[in-house]
């Protein structure tokens, strides 16, 4: 879980996806059809004609240079910046904290390895699992209202990740779990956004079959 | 209080789409860094023209000049092959866009989390519940999970017997008792190995 824009990931792939639809399709028009590869052709003269008219109207007095070079240098150092932004977005927003509160008296932090030590140790005698991992990330959009009057600002969500025993019931693996949510929401005093994924991985495999029913 | 209960259960849904489908952030990725080995390309290209020095492929004047000509300069059959090659990226892109793009895992109905289960988890669960209602050894029984069914396929020792509808009940029973968010139908079928 993190704060990967995924509508933004999407939208980019489909409007690249329909240039490269429209490039193909016009491409493969100019190779079946000879009339249509002659007008390219004809356009494409003219609009270069153009853009050497226009490249010779505004050069930079005393070099050999236009502006348009220099403009469209810098329009693809933009698009450059932005593409390295676009990757560097994906998996953002992990954090370390599940809480902070701010008042007179100073800042409380609650780092998120508390609730990972909590929920690992009690969940080392449960038979069902395997291994527990614990992670948070941050989103702005979960901020509580309600929460105002604690003077709490708790912006993360809490991930538990459990890899169970082959054959264990994953409703038994959820009511355990619950049970520690439930503890955790009386320790912090509100509820986090919580996720739980029960997974299989390679301690699974490798790990003795669930015999009891 | 009402109103509380309802952001929960929007940020429970929302947790459980997100968690059960793909973020496409590897496409996204790939393509911003083609695209970005273009631009710098590009750029490099703009830079070394105008210093008046030696292209690495070629200036962008002369990219300019073959870009416009190509419909008449280039080779027909390799038009359409390029034509065809750069559709279907775009057919590809735009599916990984439009399409949810599911992964092998099942949201289960809960008040408090967002629970996601591995495919493979229900499935070594539903297995070990097969095979106590048949009475059969762990490997004789796999079991399936897909988007939209549930598969057990139960191989039980020649000359036994098997209630396939015990079965196909039990697990149907255990599935309902689990609260999957989405239905899976349950079905089972028998072969019978030669064996111990």
């Amino acid at each position: 879980m993190n704060g990967t824009h995924r509508g933004l990931n999407r939208a980019l792939l489909g409007v690249l996806g329909m240039v490269l639809v429209a490039a193909g399709a016009i491409t493969i028009l100019a190779g079946t059809n000879p009339a249509f590869a002659r007008r390219w052709t004809t356009a494409g003269a003219d609009v270069w004609a153009g853009v050497q008219d226009s490249l010779a109207a505004a050069k930079i007095p005393g070099a050999d240079i236009s502006w348009w070079s220099v403009g469209v240098l810098a329009a693809l150092v933009i698009v450059a910046v932005l593409l390295v932004c676009w990757i560097a977005s994906q998996g953002t927003g992990r954090s370390n904290q599940l809480a902070s509160q701010d008042n007179d008296t100073g800042k409380t932090t609650v780092d998120t390895a508390v609730a990972a030590h909590a929920i690992k140790a009690a969940l080392t005698d449960n038979t069902h699992v395997l291994a527990a991992s614990v992670q948070s990330w941050n989103n702005k959009s979960w901020n509580n209202k309600s929460r105002k009057n604690t003077g709490a600002v708790a912006n993360s969500g809490l991930k538990i990740s459990i890899q169970t025993r082959k054959g264990a019931s994953p409703v038994e693996v959820m009511a355990a779990v619950d049970h520690l949510v439930e503890g955790l929401d009386q320790l912090l005093g509100f509820r986090l956004p919580v996720l739980v994924r029960i997974k299989a991985g390679t301690r699974t495999l490798f790990a003795r079959t669930e015999r009891v029913a | 209080m009402r109103d509380e209960q309802a952001r929960e259960a929007r940020i429970i849904n929302r947790l459980n789409v997100r968690e059960t489908r793909s973020s496409r952030a590897v496409v996204s990725i790939v393509v911003a860094a083609l695209l970005l080995v273009a631009a710098l390309w590009l750029a490099l290209e703009l830079v070394l023209s105008t210093t008046l020095n030696a292209p690495v492929f070629m200036n962008p004047a002369e990219l300019a000049q073959r870009l416009a000509s190509l419909g008449t300069q280039a080779l027909p059959g390799a038009l359409v092959a390029v034509g065809v090659a750069a559709a279907l990226l775009g057919i590809f892109l735009l599916a990984m866009a439009v399409l949810p793009g599911t992964k092998a895992r099942q949201a289960i109905a809960n008040n408090r989390s967002a629970v996601v289960v591995d495919n493979a988890v229900l499935a070594a669960a539903l297995s070990r519940t097969a095979r106590t209602a048949a009475r059969l050894a762990p490997e004789q029984v796999t079991t399936s999970v897909s988007r939209k069914r549930i598969d057990v396929s139960v191989h039980p020792s020649s000359g036994r017997a098997v209630d396939t509808e015990h079965i196909r009940e039990s697990v149907a029973r255990e599935v309902t008792f689990y609260g999957l968010r989405k239905p899976l139908t349950v079905g089972v079928t028998t072969s019978t190995a030669v064996a111990s």
